[in-house]
């Protein structure tokens, strides 16, 4: 008896279905060939399996579409055994086996690499170009900055610029208010000395903003114009208590 | 006869209107000196005594002494501020904003105060001149809101700052390894006189006037940026930090 004829016996084999002759080959087959010993177990465990779970899970008494789903079961254990074969026929795949001095060196090249672009990093965001560290103005940006600042992780300094005078002007906006309301109770000496430095401040507003209207990187302007902004709030503020 | 009766009524007459004139001087004189009030108090202090005064308007004088008292002399003129110095814990602190709060008018207050030599500074006012001199402590900050002089004389201090928006600076002092030195003005000349072993490493801007002397200190590896509105650069060893900004002034470079 071969194999396939062998497992299309086992089911009637496991049920005494098969006659005495044919069960006796079965039987046969079964002690020489360990594949179908293995099927016949695995079916006695499916129907043990069966007979333990709980009535109402059971399947209902369809000897047929049990057998059928016990079938299935054999055949895709049939079909990974194949691939199992196959498996073991195909050449095994390069492994990359490295020596201890290979994997030393490897090692030291990353740490090496690695050290060298972090002092670089840090370098250049400590120390930006120019000749001297106290140079640097507030538009100047470290490389770091300029990488940021092109994925959209800071602002460019156009766009700082501008969030920083908005800033500035809400606040000066504030203390003028705060201003308007005490300047009617200021004696005219205070009055006219307010007036005389506010137009001194104004004018210095109005020269770098025309500088940096006509030449946006100008970044000695752009320094002056936050530097004149602070300038103005203060006076605004000192004011204000008087 | 007739010219001698004139003359004597001429004489007469000269006589009462020169009476006249000083009863009128006299009043004026005693109605300002009652007008005008003196303040004056001593404090105990250590060598590192701290003063801290904000004044309203008027001058504000400080000058260094060998002793380790402070004295606190104000002229008050009317409408005569509220006055009320406190010892904070080793600071002498005035602040004439603060007591006079609400009040509409205030006359000037013109304080002349001693301190240790070895005291920290701290004054500030809003329309005035303020004048420090022989301080050496940690610390000389002189800042006017508005319009007036800074007059900084014979200065040891390793931080000194000193900024207004009208009005001159000078500072005539010996820098301090690893010191601190700001000057900002926004109309005005702004006057330096440093020993020439100073060092320092400089931002000297000066936009609208482009006017940077840099005298005997020009020696130095300076460099002129953004068309001589800036200079950048060191002068010796570069130990101390000296910022100075004059917006619509000049600056200028003394040897001492």
């Amino acid at each position: 008896m071969d194999c396939i004829s062998c497992k299309d016996h086992l089911s009637p084999f496991m049920d005494d279905d098969l006659e005495q002759t044919v069960a006796e080959q079965v039987r046969e087959h079964l002690s020489a060939c360990d594949d179908c010993a293995l099927a016949l177990e695995e079916i006695a465990a499916v129907l043990a399996a069966c007979h333990e779970s709980d009535p109402a899970d059971a399947s209902p008494p369809n000897a047929d579409a049990m057998w059928l789903r016990i079938s299935n079961v054999i055949d895709a254990d049939i079909a990974e055994q194949e691939r199992r074969r196959l498996a073991e026929r195909t050449p095994p795949k390069r492994s990359w086996n490295f020596t201890f001095l290979q994997l030393a060196s490897g090692f030291a090249a990353v740490v090496v690499i690695s050290s060298l672009l972090t002092i670089v990093a840090i370098r250049n965001y400590l120390q930006p170009t120019g000749d001297d560290i106290y140079t640097r103005t507030k538009t100047e940006q470290t490389t770091i900055e300029k990488l940021l600042g092109r994925v959209g992780l800071i602002d460019s300094p156009e766009a700082a610029r501008e969030r920083q005078v908005r800033e500035q002007q809400a606040a000066i906006d504030y203390w003028d208010q705060r201003v308007a309301l005490r300047r009617s109770q200021w004696d005219k000496r205070t009055r006219e000395a307010f007036d005389r430095n506010m137009q001194v401040i104004e004018q210095s507003l109005v020269q770098y903003r025309s500088n940096l209207k006509e030449n946006p990187e100008d970044e000695i302007s752009a320094e002056m114009l936050d530097a004149v902004m602070r300038d103005k709030m203060n006076l605004l503020r000192d004011f204000s208590d008087l | 006869m007739s010219y001698w009766r004139w003359s004597l009524t001429a004489v007469r007459q000269a006589t009462k209107a020169a009476a006249v004139l000083a009863a009128v001087f006299l009043f004026i004189g005693v109605a300002s000196v009652e007008a005008q009030k003196k303040f004056s108090r001593m404090y105990p202090g250590s060598n590192n005594v701290r003063i801290q005064l904000i004044n309203r308007t008027g001058t504000v004088t400080v000058e260094g002494w060998n002793r380790s008292e402070i004295s606190i002399t104000a002229i008050l003129e009317a409408p005569v501020a509220n006055l009320e110095p406190q010892n904070q814990s080793g600071t002498i602190v005035i602040n004439l904003v603060r007591d006079n709060q609400g009040r509409a008018e205030v006359g000037n207050v013109n304080f002349l105060i001693r301190v240790p030599v070895s005291a920290m500074v701290d004054i500030e006012t809003k329309i005035g001149n303020l004048s420090v001199s022989n301080v050496s402590g940690g610390l000389v900050r002189a800042r006017i809101s508005s319009e007036g002089d800074i007059t900084l004389t014979n200065i040891g201090s390793s931080a000194v700052s000193a900024e207004n928006v009208i009005g001159d600076i000078f500072f005539d002092g010996v820098m301090q390894e690893n010191g601190n030195y700001r000057f900002s003005s926004m109309r005005g000349n702004i006057n330096l006189r440093i020993p020439f072993n100073s060092s320092f490493r400089l931002v000297a801007t000066a936009p609208s006037t482009r006017n940077i002397s840099m005298g005997p200190f020009g020696t130095g590896s300076l460099n002129y940026m953004g068309d001589g509105r800036r200079v950048v650069g060191k002068f010796g060893e570069g130990s101390a930090t000296l910022s100075v900004t004059n917006q619509q002034g000049s600056i200028t470079f003394l040897r001492r």
